[in-house]
């Protein structure tokens, strides 16, 4: 596009002062070459697809994609307004993961499904994580998924031709060809200065958690975008399924996000600094405490959930640290707990901004703290009193109509909410002891009176208050006497992190109320849930964030006898050994005799 | 008869390479892809085909001179059943499954190498020659045990009596016996009378083959048939209520369920027990359109025990729905996997 552009000038200027030709094409093609940037090389447009593939693939349109896509390709399906970010609007050939300059169409060759060389394909392939573009691997077979990109690439791509030579160009990333700096201290080093000397900072802000520019970005259809969070790799949407590969990061730097503020860095770095920056904006990927790189569950492209969340033990009635630097926090396992919106009941929130926690939880003989730490691009606290009381849960927050049109979507409307406070809180059972595993109360604010659930909510206000739940649709109860027992122990946002730590007795039956308080008792699985607010989401009352049922395990300590028996069992087998060995001898004996 | 047996051979020797292979990750561990729905036939299958290869490559080691022990052909055989059920299957099934399997197994090995009383000799020997010790190799072998076996089983027993934490096993009855009737928006709709509204033929009486004919193909891709599409403008009766239905689909339920209705939506991953995949043939495929009515509109809460109503995040539709669009959707979920909903009779 730019070098096309370039071109056109030239030919402008030739005819205007009506000077030599040649001289002026020469002349403008020899600038493009010398203005290509580093790592890129020029590419030949690929040749139309077939009648017959753009038939079938409108076929497979029709069942598949137009539900989000919309008829003309607009973005405008009957799931849009619904989704954040919402869906392609192919009609401008504006696509976001390429190996082409910035501003160029993607690759896409319906002849030639090879990855590298084929970016439509890829994205429908491998789905864009982050967003409600699945993949489509295994789905739809090679041949369906070139045909339905031949019929969107000539039909539905209405202001650009993929096969126009005169105003399309193609400058490809030679991305196979370059190879990755290994990610040396010294690269990450240099990558980490990078990104200041080259303002990435300012949007994805100083730890890249995408908190720098949260509010005022906006994608070129006006919708509002934000900076992508380098600490969720898996959420990338050039990611292709392999989230921990810097080849990745390489060529969304090298190229830009078209259609987004997202510039491409070609012209301004050296292949060298872009991989240093690569490689850094990668080691910040949330890994397992040794650097590996987690789990990723390949159903669902997130990292894999385990449901039990251990308790490491304080022993000699020391205090639960409050300094999450502390080293007893510091070398605490993490579990991460995943989030969805909650949609079950209304208001539900189709787009919930916290889709992770990692939580650490101790616990001494008379506590058990919990911290959590999640990212959210936004502190938000409430100006002035909430209109409702904070046991209220029938609260009226409207949700998101199926169908609005473009300005009234979630994607318009985005930070543009009235803001609340952001929250969390953690759920667990009331007398759960005497429910016969696996039955609960319900996981959204008890079953009933009988078994209620003992919620535990921190506010971005600084309080810390305990509710009983009885049911979805009711309003919590206070609980007596608990909050003075409880305490928060430290909160802060930084850098597009909230760390909250609180503490809340362990539960005896002098000081609690078995009827209110969840009892937490070593070696027990208790039922946990986990539920998170965003107050620039608008998130309040049931409009939040929800976990699955966990547990919380308090990890009793190491018994003695857990050293005694293996011995005396050990010794145990020499015995049988030896007895065995004596009867085959004897055997053998009187056989020969 | 060799002809046979080293075409066998040479399909034993080939497959197990190319699981080692693919379990080690030389070639794409999706080379040979576990096809989703299928997997339990295609898994007998695979399985099948290996025992056939081994007796093949067996009969041909034999026939060749180099014999292959009983003994060995015992132990690797299951040591090959143990690594095929925890790498080969996906998604993985918990340990104590794979324990309980591995354990069937075994027993099942036992029988075939103590079938006769040859075999069993032949079988036992190598634990004998052990036992006796009566060269310099067995007899180290036997010290080695001596001292081995004791530190292995302390080793166990002391893992085992650590404290640990394990997510406890939870079984889960995905499709509970349904009631009689629902009410649903304060009408009574009995679940064996019931019939979906919207099914009907383009002048509007219900007409269950038309509706089939024009479901989506089986097979790859599940496509729209070609002369049937609910995005015609023309489209009347049965498809334009799929549109529709489809339209709901789009607004409330693809974020557990998934665009392609396989369970695999944007918040899926945060939940247990995950969203049902209708893909699956053992899902919607298996039911009455009024079940999925009733299932929709009660949501989780309006589930029985064995359902584990506690956890599951199914909205209630009857909170967010009217009754006409629930119909609507269940109309569009069966269109959209390409399967007829199971009759009454």
């Amino acid at each position: 596009m730019k070098n096309s552009l370039r071109l056109k000038a030239g030919a402008f200027l030739t005819t205007a002062f009506g000077v030599i030709l040649v001289s002026g094409i020469t002349g403008g093609l020899t600038f493009a070459a010398e203005t290509l940037p580093a790592g890129f090389k020029k590419g030949d447009l690929a040749p139309a697809p077939s009648a017959d593939m753009i038939e079938a693939g409108k076929r497979v349109y029709f069942t598949k994609c137009v539900w989000c896509h919309g008829v003309d390709g607009a973005g405008d399906g009957p799931g849009a307004d619904r989704l954040w970010p919402r869906p392609r609007n192919f009609n401008q050939g504006t696509f976001k993961i390429r190996h082409t300059a910035s501003g160029e169409l993607p690759l896409f060759d319906a002849k030639k499904p090879t990855p590298g060389q084929n970016d439509l394909f890829e994205t429908v392939t491998h789905g864009l994580p982050g967003s409600a573009m699945p993949s489509w691997e295994g789905i739809l077979t090679e041949e369906q998924r070139l045909q339905v990109l031949s019929f969107v690439t000539t039909e539905l791509v209405k202001d650009r031709k993929f096969t126009d030579k005169q105003s399309e160009s193609q400058t490809v990333l030679q991305l196979g060809d370059l190879k990755p700096i290994p990610a040396t201290e010294e690269s990450l080093k240099k990558g980490a200065e990078l990104i200041v000397e080259k303002k990435c900072v300012e949007c994805h802000g100083a730890d890249g958690r995408g908190d720098g520019n949260a509010f005022n970005l906006k994608d070129d259809w006006g919708f509002s975008i934000q900076p992508a969070n380098w600490h969720k790799c898996w959420n990338f949407r050039g990611s292709r399924q392999d989230p921990y590969n810097v080849k990745n990061i390489f060529r969304t730097f090298s190229t830009g996000v078209n259609g987004t503020p997202m510039p491409s860095f070609a012209d301004n770095s050296t292949v060298e600094e872009r991989w240093h920056i690569a490689n850094f904006v990668n080691s910040l990927c949330e890994r397992e405490a040794d650097g590996t790189p987690l789990a990723i569950d390949q159903l669902t492209d997130k990292p894999k959930v385990n449901f039990v969340l251990s308790s490491g033990v304080i022993l000699d009635n020391a205090e639960i640290p409050a300094d999450p630097e502390n080293e007893l926090w510091q070398k605490r396992a993490r579990r991460i707990i995943a989030m969805g919106g909650q949609i079950t009941h209304k208001p539900r929130n189709f787009v919930n901004r916290i889709d992770d926690i990692w939580v650490k939880s101790l616990y001494n003989d008379k506590y058990v703290a919990f911290m959590f730490q999640w990212d959210d691009r936004t502190k938000s606290v409430a100006e002035g009193k909430l209109p409702w009381p904070p046991t209220s849960v029938n609260i009226d927050v409207k949700e998101q109509d199926p169908k609005t049109g473009e300005e009234g979507s979630i994607a318009s409307r985005q930070n543009n909410y009235a803001v609340y406070n952001d929250a969390v809180a953690i759920e667990t059972a009331v007398k759960w002891k005497e429910l016969p595993a696996p039955i609960k109360p319900r996981y959204l604010f008890g079953s009933n009176e009988q078994f209620p659930m003992d919620i535990m909510k921190w506010e971005a206000d600084g309080s810390l208050r305990a509710f009983k739940g009885t049911g979805w649709d009711k309003d919590f109860e206070e609980r007596d006497n608990y909050e003075e027992s409880s305490k928060l122990l430290f909160s802060e946002w930084k850098n597009g992190r909230w760390t909250v730590i609180i503490q809340r007795p362990l539960g005896n039956k002098k000081d609690q109320d078995y009827d209110e308080d969840t009892f937490f008792e070593t070696g027990q699985y208790i039922p946990t849930v986990f539920f998170a607010w965003d107050g620039h989401n608008g998130d309040a009352g049931r409009k939040m964030a929800v976990s699955a049922f966990y547990y919380t395990f308090l990890e009793p300590p190491t018994p003695q006898e857990a050293y005694i028996y293996p011995i005396v069992i050990a010794v145990g087998v020499v015995f049988l050994e030896g007895w065995i060995l004596m009867r085959r001898a004897n055997k053998r004996k009187g056989k020969n005799v | 008869m060799k002809a046979l047996m080293s075409v066998a051979a040479l399909m034993g020797a080939a497959g197990i390479l190319l699981l080692a292979a693919m379990t080690v990750g030389i070639v794409p561990s999706n080379t040979v892809r576990l096809i989703e729905g299928y997997m339990p036939v295609q898994v007998i299958a695979e399985l099948t085909l290996f025992v056939a290869g081994f007796t093949g490559l067996s009969y041909m080691m034999s026939a060749m001179g180099m014999a292959f022990p009983r003994f060995w052909q015992g132990i690797l055989f299951w040591a090959f059943l143990l690594i095929y059920l925890k790498f080969r299957i996906y998604p993985p099934i918990p340990f104590s499954v794979r324990a309980m399997y591995g354990t069937i197994s075994l027993v099942a090995i036992f029988m075939w190498v103590s079938a006769n009383e040859e075999d069993w000799k032949k079988f036992k020997q190598p634990i004998m020659n052990v036992l006796d010790a009566k060269t310099g190799g067995t007899k180290a072998l036997r010290i080695g045990y001596l001292v081995i076996i004791p530190l292995l089983i302390g080793g166990f027993s002391y893992n085992a009596m650590v404290p640990k934490s394990e997510e406890p096993i939870e079984l889960r009855t995905v499709h509970p016996a349904p009631p009689a009737s629902t009410k649903v928006h304060g009408k009574t709709y009995t679940l064996q009378t019931s019939q979906n509204p919207y099914r009907v033929n383009p002048e509007g009486k219900y007409d269950q083959e038309y509706s089939n004919a024009n479901i989506v193909e089986q097979g790859m891709g599940r496509l729209m048939k070609p002369n049937a599409n609910p995005w015609d403008k023309d489209a009347q009766g049965y498809l334009k209520y799929v549109r529709e239905g489809g339209e709901i689909f789009y607004q409330n339920c693809h974020f557990c369920h998934g665009d392609n209705l396989n369970g695999r939506g944007l918040h899926a991953f945060a939940f247990n027990p995950i969203p049902a995949n209708f893909t699956d043939p053992g899902t919607i495929a298996q039911l009455q359109e009024t079940f999925i009515f009733w299932r929709v509109s009660k949501g989780g809460i309006g589930l029985p025990n064995e359902g584990f109503p506690w956890a599951s995040v199914m909205p209630p539709w009857e909170q967010h729905l009217t009754v006409d669009e629930i119909w609507k959707v269940v109309l569009f979920e069966y269109w959209h996997t390409g399967y007829y909903p199971r009759t009454w009779d």
